[in-house]
């Protein structure tokens, strides 16, 4: 026996009030709207073949006003009507009108805007405003030949490259020296662990204080006999930095250190949120393992190498992705430490010049079209990461 | 538990790298409890005055509460310094720079008289309204020995004097060790800020908890024509980073007319992609025949959903909750670009400002960063197993 798709045809009323929407607020042309009613309307005399008090139900015309409408009518029907039908129906039904509400926000505010990031990206200078010429991959080729872009881009990838692996081998240790049984656990987690949930403004507003170069703590202690010489021009510092082609100064006195010192914090920032999810991985590899690591006579450091690390590895990954995807989005750090980019834009990254481009230009176009690079960048990344790492990454427990 | 020699050495480590995470809060509270003169110290002051708690007592009987001082109309307050006679010191009430009229520094009488072994500064109100503060500056001759009855803010060479300043001369216990916090809390509507952040937060975190369940529900357990394309649409999603949307989705709310609205701050994000995933794991975990028994009892999936699913999901919607509610209470991007008026700001925009207009003037801007990390490190406190357990759950393959 043959069901009816009642869920069709009500998903699909709902998309057709997203669309007339849409094009009320001109992201669609109308005539597209115009041809989805009539495809519509020759869905529903089809569908009164099976009964009319389905068919008839499935537009809520009302949602055109008012949009949330169209993703409850579903839901509604479910609701009223959902009992009387045949089983397989009802799943469809149901399925489709518990699902629409939260697709329908995720179609419009994610799905929508990744395309429309393209879409705009191809055009001259827009502010959306005005109406502005096709430019093709203009702005792309702009920004090819933008050394600020380059630089945004080149602070970004050397955060990334720091942090990213830092905060991982920090937190490994911890997590590991904690999981260690040790007492006052709880008290150890909260010290390592407030830092993630303090907002990054206030946190940022501490150690701009902390870094300020003539009253702050940490000139003083790099100052202090016992440890100026870390901070001398042949000091440590010195001889860590200038392979890297940065002159150590006084924190923020100069423009080389500015950058360093955001990394240094968001390292300290994030440090909780990875301690405490390495925590969790390594509490959950069986004891059993590591007993008879010991009745075989492993050393600490095999016990690590063989049991720890393997089975650790699908947190590690885990947190390696999120790691690099956040990375690559820094901005609060570097807004609230250096509001202007810092000296000579040394503190520029990706994130920050597009807020510069779009909103502080109000060039759109440009702002897209540094989005979607950025896009392009994670996503490759991210599926080097996965054909490289995932491999040796091990699932099992 | 038996003693193992390397659990001292694991203990030393540990909160040696704790004392590097906790070390900026520290030093955050601290100085938010600095006098101007107290905090630009070059060399850092570990334990300012003001929380001293013998300073305490001396305020105390200052002004006309213990707690919160003030002066009100007609009332005279008394400043004892101890010591040998001598050439008399001056008093004087300054005037706040660039005010053009200050009440406090026009109303007030101020005598100075020597009287049973101290000099004594009587300061009267003669207006008709009571003063909150009162600074006040003495200057005091260098040749008689100096025992103030509270300690200054700022003490300075001026001359043949030397010239003790303090910012509230009648401040109460409270008053005197708050200080900095009740400047900050004055400079900009905190309560307005406040009432958004949690609101805006609240909100998502309810809504968006709804929504969630119900899109989760049906992806893990209603067996619906098109699930996996949802599923896999769901994922695809994920891939995008956050930075691509803003300016699409600045577009969208300029076309609705939702910009520096409410909606604003909260629509885009009341739909996620982690919830939907997180609560889906959750839904997947639990076993099936719970869900044949209901429905042998004639449950719809309704009922499933709210009666089963949803009770048994706690700890999931916490986790949820707890997620949520931090990355919108610690959102600094999104508001920054949505909202312009005063009256819309959160909570981190209001810091982010005061960061950048308070200058020099590091006390008011640590203790402001201080009350806004408190709420979340309050809920912290009273809520520690529940936020440990949802952020290690977020790393759950």
């Amino acid at each position: 026996m043959r069901t009816f798709p009642l869920h069709l045809l009500l998903s699909l009323g709902a998309l057709l009030a997203l669309g007339g929407y849409a094009s009320r607020l001109g992201f669609l042309p109308g005539a597209w709207v115009g041809a989805g009613l009539g495809l519509y309307a020759l869905l529903v005399l089809w569908g009164l073949r099976f009964g009319g008090r389905h068919a008839l139900l499935g537009l809520g015309l009302s949602a055109y006003w008012f949009p949330p409408m169209a993703f409850l009518v579903p839901l509604l029907y479910a609701l009223l009507f959902g009992r009387a039908l045949r089983e397989k129906e009802q799943a469809a039904l149901y399925g489709w009108a518990l699902v629409w509400p939260a697709l329908a926000l995720l179609l419009v505010w994610h799905v929508f805007p990744t395309f429309y990031a393209f879409y705009l990206s191809l055009f001259e200078r827009v502010n959306f405003l005005r109406p502005a010429a096709f430019a093709g991959l203009e702005n792309y080729r702009i920004l090819l030949h933008d050394p600020l872009f380059w630089k945004a881009l080149g602070n970004t990838l050397w955060y990334v490259l720091f942090t990213v692996p830092v905060g991982l081998f920090l937190a490994t240790g911890v997590a590991i020296l904690l999981n260690t049984q040790v007492a006052f656990l709880g008290f150890y987690r909260t010290l390592y662990f407030l830092p993630y949930i303090t907002a990054l403004t206030a946190a940022a507003a501490v150690w701009r204080w902390i870094y300020h170069p003539e009253f702050g703590f940490l000139n003083w202690l790099l100052g202090t006999p016992g440890l100026d010489w870390l901070n001398t021009p042949k000091g440590v510092f010195a001889l860590l930095l200038e392979p890297l082609g940065v002159r150590p100064q006084g924190f923020w006195a100069g423009p080389s250190l500015a950058f360093v010192a955001i990394m240094a914090m968001s390292v300290w920032h994030f440090l909780g949120y990875q301690v405490v999810v390495l925590l969790a991985g390594l509490q959950a590899i069986p004891k059993e393992y590591y007993e008879a690591a010991e009745l075989d006579g492993a050393s600490f450091w095999q016990k690590h190498r063989l049991i720890t690390w393997p089975l650790l590895s699908p947190t590690t990954f885990f947190l390696f992705t999120l790691g690099l995807i956040g990375a690559f989005q820094v901005f609060t750090q570097v807004y609230v430490l250096t509001p202007t980019g810092g000296v000579l834009q040394d503190t520029l990254t990706l994130a920050f010049y597009l807020y510069n481009k779009g909103f502080r230009d109000s060039d759109f176009s440009y702002a897209s079209a540094i989005a979607m690079v950025t896009f392009l960048l994670i996503l490759v990344l991210t599926l080097i990461q996965r054909r490289v790492l995932e491999r040796r990454v091990n699932y099992e427990i | 538990m038996r003693f193992r020699p390397g659990a001292l050495f694991v203990h030393l480590l540990l909160l040696l790298g704790g004392l590097i995470m906790a070390f900026p809060f520290y030093w955050m509270l601290a100085t938010s409890l600095k006098s101007p003169q107290e905090a630009l110290q070059a060399k850092p002051i570990w334990v300012p005055e003001r929380m001293k708690p013998s300073n305490w007592l001396k305020a105390a009987r200052l002004g006309d509460s213990p707690l919160w001082g003030g002066l009100a109309p007609g009332r005279s307050v008394e400043l004892v310094f101890p010591g040998k006679e001598g050439p008399p010191p001056r008093a004087l009430i300054p005037r706040t720079p660039g005010a053009f009229f200050d009440p406090r520094a026009e109303g007030t009488r101020v005598e100075v008289v020597y009287r049973e072994g101290a000099w004594r500064v009587r300061l009267t109100n003669t207006t008709e309204e009571a003063f909150p503060s009162l600074p006040l500056v003495v200057l005091w001759p260098k040749e008689v020995p100096l025992q103030a009855p509270l300690p200054p803010d700022a003490i300075r060479s001026q001359g043949e004097h030397w010239r003790l300043e303090w910012v509230n001369a009648v401040p109460g216990a409270l008053g005197y060790l708050f200080h900095n916090y009740l400047e900050a809390w004055h400079a900009a509507p905190w309560g307005r800020y406040f009432f958004n952040s949690f609101f805006t937060a609240l909100t998502q975190v309810a809504v968006g908890l709804f929504l969630a369940a119900l899109a989760a529900f049906a992806l893990a357990r209603i067996p619906f024509p098109g699930k996996e394309a949802v599923f896999v649409l769901i994922l695809a999603t994920m891939m995008v980073p956050g930075e691509v949307l803003l300016i699409p989705n600045y577009v969208l709310l300029a076309r609705l007319g939702w910009l520096d609205t409410y909606y604003a701050l909260i629509v885009p994000w009341l739909a996620s992609v982690f919830g939907i995933f997180l609560l889906r794991q959750f839904y997947l975990s639990l076993p099936q025949d719970l869900f044949d028994a209901a429905r042998i009892d004639g449950a719809g999936y309704l009922t499933q959903l709210f009666r089963i699913a949803l009770p048994l999901s706690l700890p999931g919607l916490v986790s949820y909750g707890i997620f949520t509610f931090l990355g919108a209470y610690n959102a600094l991007l999104w508001p920054l670009i949505v909202t312009q008026s005063p009256e819309m700001r959160t909570v981190q925009l209001g810091l982010q400002a005061f960061v950048s207009e308070a200058g020099s003037d590091y006390g008011a801007l640590m203790a402001a960063s201080t009350f806004v990390v408190l709420p979340v490190i309050l809920g912290y406190f009273f809520a520690q197993r529940q936020f440990i357990q949802g952020i290690a759950r977020s790393g759950l393959k």
